[in-house]
């Protein structure tokens, strides 16, 4: 299978992302300008934040990889709702 | 009063360890029960629930879940399956589950659920071999769940969904998606055999309340859209919602 054109290759790096079991994050939208690529979306947790920045990295050495995506709250509800 | 945490789209993985675990502390004081609405592993490894497992084991409410997407993904989903259970999660797929809570009879009909779209953009078993299967998996399990629901004999019915069973929850999504991330099949379902809530995930950009045609409440509890570590939702037990009356066609 053939490298991907540029118009395609958001969409390539999107699913290596979806793909690698480091990563295997649906959530993320990725944009490509130049030699810069910017991903952007939720994520877990700080550490998965990092993980996608480091897979970006390895998959477009030459690419300066702008990772903007946000670390999702894990903390408690401060109220509840009455569905009745 | 019964109180129900829900949360769903946890993704756990090796590196999840302690996100949850600390928001888990006070919740024997919060709630009375919590549903897990799929997606709790990143890539459905074993190894990847079992990070979860051990933050759950031990809690002093009962745990039910139903499985996502993600954990069918290695094709390992019973083993998904069997370490939560050894964990004392006890997992729906078509199935039905009641606990008692303080003498009332809380009854929760779990499952995965799947796609093809809401009425006027839904697809049809009609065409390839791929499509049938595609749009039969939602009608089977739709069937089940309807099934499970009208099974229960509870004070409170729940139904605990990963794919959403109506537009309204999944606002905030790319349209174009829609057909992906659930189907009115699974309302259908509900609304036949009555219900007192719906909760579902899978929308991590969608909004957290809707209501099926019959007038059902839906949350979506996806963590990424809930923004926290489960939601609470109280339901008095005095309101024992019956089936919808019948449509047009007989």
């Amino acid at each position: 299978m053939s490298e991907p054109r540029a118009e395609y290759l958001p969409e390539a790096i999107r699913e290596k992302l979806i793909h690698d079991p480091r990563v295997a994050e649906q959530d993320l939208r990725v944009q490509v300008q130049e030699h810069r690529v910017m991903l952007d979306g939720n994520v877990a947790s700080p550490q998965l934040k990092q993980r996608i920045t480091e897979v970006a990295k390895e998959l477009l050495p030459d690419y300066e990889v702008v990772n903007e995506t946000t670390v999702v709250s894990a903390a408690e509800p401060e109220s509840e709702e009455s569905v009745s | 009063m019964i109180r129900i945490a829900a949360v769903g789209d946890l993704h756990y993985g090796a590196g999840s360890k302690e996100i949850l675990r600390p928001s888990l502390q006070h919740l024997r004081d919060r709630a009375d029960l919590l549903l897990l609405a799929g997606d709790l592993t990143r890539c459905g490894g074993p190894e990847e629930v079992a990070v979860l497992a051990e933050e759950l084991r031990g809690l002093p409410i009962p745990v039910v879940a139903v499985l996502g997407n993600h954990d069918y993904h290695a094709d390992r989903q019973d083993e998904v399956r069997r370490v939560l259970e050894d964990a004392r999660v006890r997992v729906l797929e078509g199935e039905a589950a009641a606990i008692d809570i303080d003498g009332v009879r809380v009854g929760i009909a779990g499952t995965k659920g799947f796609g093809g779209g809401f009425r006027g953009a839904h697809g049809s078993d009609f065409g390839e071999p791929e499509m049938k299967a595609f749009v039969g998996h939602t009608k089977m399990l739709s069937d089940k769940l309807e099934r499970a629901l009208t099974g229960l004999d509870a004070d409170l019915r729940i139904a605990l969904l990963h794919y959403s069973p109506i537009e309204a929850t999944l606002e905030g999504e790319r349209l174009e998606i829609y057909p992906f991330l659930g189907s009115y099949l699974l309302a259908e379902a509900v609304d036949n055999a009555g219900a007192d809530l719906v909760l579902h995930g899978h929308a991590h950009h969608g909004a957290e309340k809707g209501r099926t045609p019959a007038g059902i409440p839906v949350r979506n509890v996806a963590q990424p859209a809930i923004r926290h570590a489960y939601n609470i939702y109280t339901l008095d037990a005095g309101r024992r919602v019956l089936p919808a009356a019948a449509g047009g066609i007989s």
